[in-house]
């Protein structure tokens, strides 16, 4: 059976949304921890945790973590649901 | 007046606050993503941070040791930093003599976090009102801010 012509067009993009999906969800899964610092003038730099520059700055940013706790969200009623 | 659109628990005014304390307040409402913030002042005093007066005083130390870890990764002092762990993303954003330490959950877009904070400690450093209060309806009544604060 011959299928409608919008289909053809339809399936396509929906296979593209599809795959660039999956590609998102690789990348997050596979996103390893890092620390990048910024200086004034536009210079960065990353701090790898095999130097103990790197490792402090990790310490210290797990600590400020875990003071923050998890997010507090609304209760369900008062979120906007859209 | 915005608290419908708000991911944060029940809102505090933010009207009467200290300016440091409306800030964090303005963050909260901007940034559903954030678990929390600290300010602080020139000295590296905390000025006004998430939570009540109990859970703010409990971001100083750390909030200026992440500030001390980023200076002292480069061995000078940092316009910003950020670091993404598996349990969540840390930022600090320095403008003028503020600084300001962020936590948000993980993925967020971590430019318009660091823009988000620097705006706010501009806005602090030249002695303006947040966005929100100076968006305020013809009432007169200010967007209510995110979770209750205190200034220490």
């Amino acid at each position: 059976m011959t299928p409608k012509p919008h289909r053809t067009l339809f399936d396509r993009v929906s296979g593209y949304a599809d795959e660039a999906a999956a590609y998102l969800r690789r990348r997050r899964a596979i996103r390893q921890p890092f620390a990048r610092v910024y200086y004034p003038g536009g210079r960065s730099a990353d701090c790898g945790a095999d130097a103990d520059a790197g490792r402090e700055l990790y310490r210290a940013a797990a600590a400020l973590i875990e003071v923050a706790g998890p997010l507090q969200r609304a209760p369900r009623s008062q979120r906007n649901r859209r | 007046m915005y608290f419908d659109r708000m991911a944060d628990a029940a809102a505090a005014s933010a009207v009467s606050g200290p300016p440091a304390a409306r800030a964090v307040s303005y963050l909260h409402e901007i940034s559903p993503e954030m678990r929390g913030c600290a300010i602080f002042g020139p000295s590296g005093q905390l000025l006004a941070a998430t939570g009540d007066e109990t859970a703010s005083a409990r971001w100083a130390e750390p909030g200026q040791d992440f500030l001390a870890a980023a200076d002292a990764a480069g061995g000078e002092p940092v316009a910003h930093a950020h670091v993404a762990t598996a349990d969540g993303e840390a930022f600090c954003v320095r403008h003028a003599e503020l600084a300001a330490v962020a936590v948000t959950e993980r993925f967020v877009l971590a430019s318009l976090m660091i823009f988000d904070l620097r705006t706010v400690l501009r806005d602090l450093a030249d002695g303006k009102a947040p966005e929100s209060e100076r968006r305020a309806g013809p009432d007169g009544a200010p967007a209510e801010g995110g979770e209750e604060f205190r200034a220490t």
